[in-house]
């Protein structure tokens, strides 16, 4: 035992961090091996080392506050825009001051207060049944609390954050009340419980346990070019619907994961020359052709995958009500019995 | 130095958390406390309730049953047995919900196998297999060893009389079982309940994935998504009470009912086997190993296969010395206080010693994201008023927090075989004029060396599974096993996620196998 003992105070000190060089410390929701890929690229490029830890977005918002004015936090980056809305509400953000860093991004896609930036976004949109639906059935987020889809909807759990975003854009879009009758009326409609993950509803598709699902754009990217045949085959079975495309509708709910510098961050000019990396061209192909994601510059095309399902109008909502709405779209879920 | 002193303030270091909550709730705002009620408390409180019903039922099946046939009768490849039904401890419960999500899934091999070779019979796999039933059997899976070891212990240390008297009296096999073997274990079989208990409360991954919600989901629905700390508080000092109370039944229990135990007495062999019952009680025995180990770990081995093309050895390595190291120092340090605890409350017989000896394993409780999280807040504060800056990601941070979460695994064998050993050790000790540290040294050391590798090694394995504190408390660019593990497969990518899965199930099993014989051993368990 006492022969350990160097090698535990060894293993303490060799994991501690090497100040002398140059660094940014980055909070990630984003846990793709893409994002490493990234980081690494940026490295070489700038000579600037990324250090990342990865949890939940809920979680290092709590660190970060808990933490105070000694985070050792530069970035903020999540999938969610409505826990960067959430962050800079909690005083954990700083704006960026910087026009430069959001030229060529779609003008609808960025922060009008100033304090994230938009790396990628994706919608939350549907996917139908071949076998059982028909795309002409299918219209708009508002029709799915039509009675004829009893017994047929497919969705995860509200503590979701994805369903927390479109429900919160339901909530600036329609009203409170509006959205409080869709939700009683969407759970009467459920094919089963809320459970499972995104790609689970559109397992449940295929096997015939229900006809529509709520899911996120990119998962169906993921299952189409999986290794398992079997899922490639599910992704097959069904088709994408991007729902409020018609005349006079606001276009499909879309969420952005983005970037936000931290309040002290104490290497705030690496933290914007990564920002500026990672909305790059450069970067902006690296995650389409990887993640399925779509790109926040619109000279970037999607992934061949996601470019068949053709383009698609946007729901212009600033998307801060994403995070603005949230606790009156989380009551009504728990009211409306959306589990 | 007063060691009271020092052993109090030491446990004030460990239950940090417990003061925080209470602090939180001081001052609280029920308005938010009443929307819950009115709206989700029932149904959480339904689903942890039906949850802990269905890991216990099957626990109790699963972990008593195979422990009452090794301890009673001799077949051949009964050590087997003994060492394998302890395995499916080595696997968290996250791990073996997403395994078994996937093979049962539309896309696993089972529907797929019917769907194309057995069409006409596919209809009956097809099934939402995401149902809480499902997720309390494999709760149960994992966790029955604890009640199966403890019933093992406990069965064989009873000896043959109980068995002997019973046979006399004419009763059969079933009635001596019920009737007095089970009654006289009680204090046993609840002792593996609560460490049963404790984990279902504290399961979140798992439990998320199943579209189940309990407490603990709703401690975090309140925490993360409605930024409402106050009810998060509220509802963790809800937990906290229940898991106390069932603390204190336990500990009412275990002082009250004293069996006299006499070893060497074997029960084994007291039962005959005959062809037929051997068949059975294979089965009996198997059952729980295949399900709970060998299967999921061979479908996690053939995805090992599957992928061996993109695994990252250098890294893998990396992650390995990194989840071995945390769990082996967090695990010397609990072992060390735990020691410590016992021992200065065995010989100073002091109140204050005693109650905090016992409070600090109520941290346990707790999910771990509160831990870590008031830990953080506890820290900012310490050096806001001291001035000392603190980097919060950090090892000894990360270490902190876990011994905070483990002590009650590292305290509790180690705490009944202190209470053991009868006081008279001490005073001939001291009658000898042993000061205190010899009397640790050439009594204390030495008599409770047994429990003190089982305390070792159940620290060890739980750390190597840990997930919520490692994730929000560890320093940057830093990755265990198990936080990679997870990582993939939260995003569906279990084929990815199996070779760190693999590791932390097979350095489990080593020690676990290990500690059988450690156990065995030192019992003379037959």
């Amino acid at each position: 035992m006492k022969k350990l003992f160097p090698l535990f105070a060894l293993f303490i000190l060799a994991c501690s961090n090497d100040n002398s060089e140059q660094i940014v410390n980055m909070y990630s929701q984003r846990h793709y091996d893409v994002d490493q890929l990234q980081y690494d690229n940026f490295e070489k490029i700038t000579g600037i080392k990324v250090n990342v830890i990865k949890a939940n977005a809920d979680e290092l918002i709590q660190r970060m506050r808990n933490e105070g004015e000694n985070s050792p936090a530069d970035l903020f980056i999540t999938v969610d825009v409505g826990k960067l809305w959430q962050a800079s509400e909690m005083d954990l953000l700083q704006k960026y001051n910087d026009e430069s860093l959001t030229e060529g991004i779609t003008k609808s896609l960025t922060d009008p207060n100033g304090f994230w930036v938009p790396v990628t976004y994706r919608s939350r949109i549907l996917v139908y049944s071949n076998e059982r639906v028909q795309e002409s059935d299918l219209s708009t987020y508002e029709d799915l609390a039509n009675e004829k889809w009893k017994g047929r909807l497919l969705v995860r759990s509200s503590s979701n954050s994805y369903n927390q975003a479109l429900l919160s854009s339901l909530v600036a879009n329609l009203g409170e009340e509006v959205t409080q009758n869709w939700t009683e009326a969407v759970v009467s409609n459920f094919a089963r419980d809320p459970k499972g993950n995104d790609r689970d509803q559109v397992k449940a598709i295929a096997a015939g346990q229900g006809d529509v699902a709520i899911v996120n754009s990119y998962y169906i990217g993921l299952l189409l070019s999986s290794e398992n045949e079997e899922e490639v085959n599910a992704g097959k079975s069904i088709s994408v619907f991007f729902p409020n495309q018609g005349d006079g509708q606001r276009g499909s709910h879309i969420n952005v994961s983005g970037v936000a510098l931290a309040k002290n961050a104490p290497n705030k000019s690496n933290a914007l020359k990564l920002i500026e990396y990672l909305t790059s061209d450069e970067a902006q192909e690296i995650y389409v052709n990887n993640t399925f994601e779509y790109s926040v510059k619109p000279n970037i095309d999607p992934n061949d995958i996601v470019k068949e399902w053709g383009a698609f109008r946007k729901d212009p909502l600033d998307l801060n009500m994403l995070g603005s709405k949230r606790n009156e779209a989380i009551r009504i879920f728990d009211s409306g019995g959306w589990k | 130095m007063n060691v009271k002193l020092l052993t109090s303030l030491i446990s004030l270091f460990l239950i940090v958390p417990l003061l925080y909550l209470v602090y939180s709730v001081v001052g609280l705002n029920f308005e938010n406390f009443t929307y819950l009620w009115n709206n989700l408390l029932l149904g959480y409180s339904f689903n942890t309730l039906y949850l802990i019903f269905l890991t216990v039922f099957f626990s109790l099946i699963l972990g008593i049953v195979p422990a009452w046939f090794i301890s009673t009768r001799n077949f051949r490849g009964k050590s087997f047995f003994d060492v394998v039904l302890f395995l499916p401890l080595a696997i968290p419960s996250y791990i073996i919900a997403f395994t078994y999500s996937d093979i049962l899934s539309y896309t696993g091999p089972i529907q797929s196998i019917f769907r194309n070779n057995y069409p006409e019979l596919y209809k009956y796999v097809n099934l939402d297999y995401l149902q809480i039933e499902l997720l309390g059997f494999l709760m149960a899976l994992v966790l029955y060893p604890y009640l199966y070891t403890a019933c093992r212990i406990s069965f064989s240390l009873l000896g043959s009389n109980y068995i002997n008297i019973a046979k006399n009296l004419g009763m059969s096999q079933f009635q001596t079982f019920f009737k007095i073997i089970i009654p006289i274990s009680r204090v046993s079989i609840f002792s593996g309940l609560f460490l049963i208990i404790m984990e279902v409360l504290n399961e979140y991954g798992a439990v998320k994935y199943f579209g189940v919600n309990t407490f603990t989901s709703g401690i975090f629905r309140s925490w993360y998504s409605m930024q409402d700390i106050n009810t998060a508080s509220i509802l963790a000092v809800c937990l906290l009470t229940i898991v106390s109370l069932f603390f204190i039944l336990e500990r009412y229990t275990s002082s009250k009912y004293r069996y006299n135990y006499k070893s060497n007495d074997s029960v084994s062999g007291n039962y005959t086997t005959n062809k037929f019952s051997a068949l059975y009680i294979y089965i009996i025995c198997l059952f729980p190993f295949l399900l709970g180990f060998f299967i999921p770990v061979i479908y996690i081995i053939n995805n090992v296969f599957k992928t061996i093309n993109i695994i990252d050895f250098r890294e893998l390595l990396t992650l390995s010395f990194n989840s071995f190291f945390l769990a082996a120092i967090s695990s010397i340090v609990i072992v060390f206080l735990a020691i410590l605890f016992q021992f200065i409350k065995k010989i100073s017989k002091s109140k204050i010693v005693f109650f905090f000896s016992e409070i600090v394993s109520l941290t346990y409780a707790l999910p771990g994201a509160v831990i870590a999280l008031s830990l953080i807040l506890l820290l900012a504060f310490i050096s806001k008023i001291t001035g000392i800056s603190i980097v919060f990601g950090s090892l000894i941070i990360l270490i902190y927090a876990y011994v905070m979460r483990y002590m009650a695994v590292g305290i509790s064998p180690l705490r009944s075989s202190f209470e053991k050993h009868p006081e008279s050790f001490d005073d001939t000790g001291k009658n000898l004029g042993m000061n205190n540290f010899t009397l640790f040294k050439k009594i204390h050391l030495p008599i409770n060396k047994t429990s003190i590798y089982i305390a070792f090694i159940l620290c060890f394995v739980d750390i190597i599974k840990e997930l919520p504190i490692t994730l929000i408390l560890r320093p940057f660019n830093f990755d265990t096993l198990a936080v990679k593990t997870y990582e993939y497969a939260i995003e569906e990518m279990i084929a990815k996620s199996s070779i760190y899965s693999l590791i932390i199930i097979l350095l489990g099993a080593v020690l676990l196998i290990f500690l059988r014989r450690i156990i065995n051993k030192s019992l003379d368990v037959s």
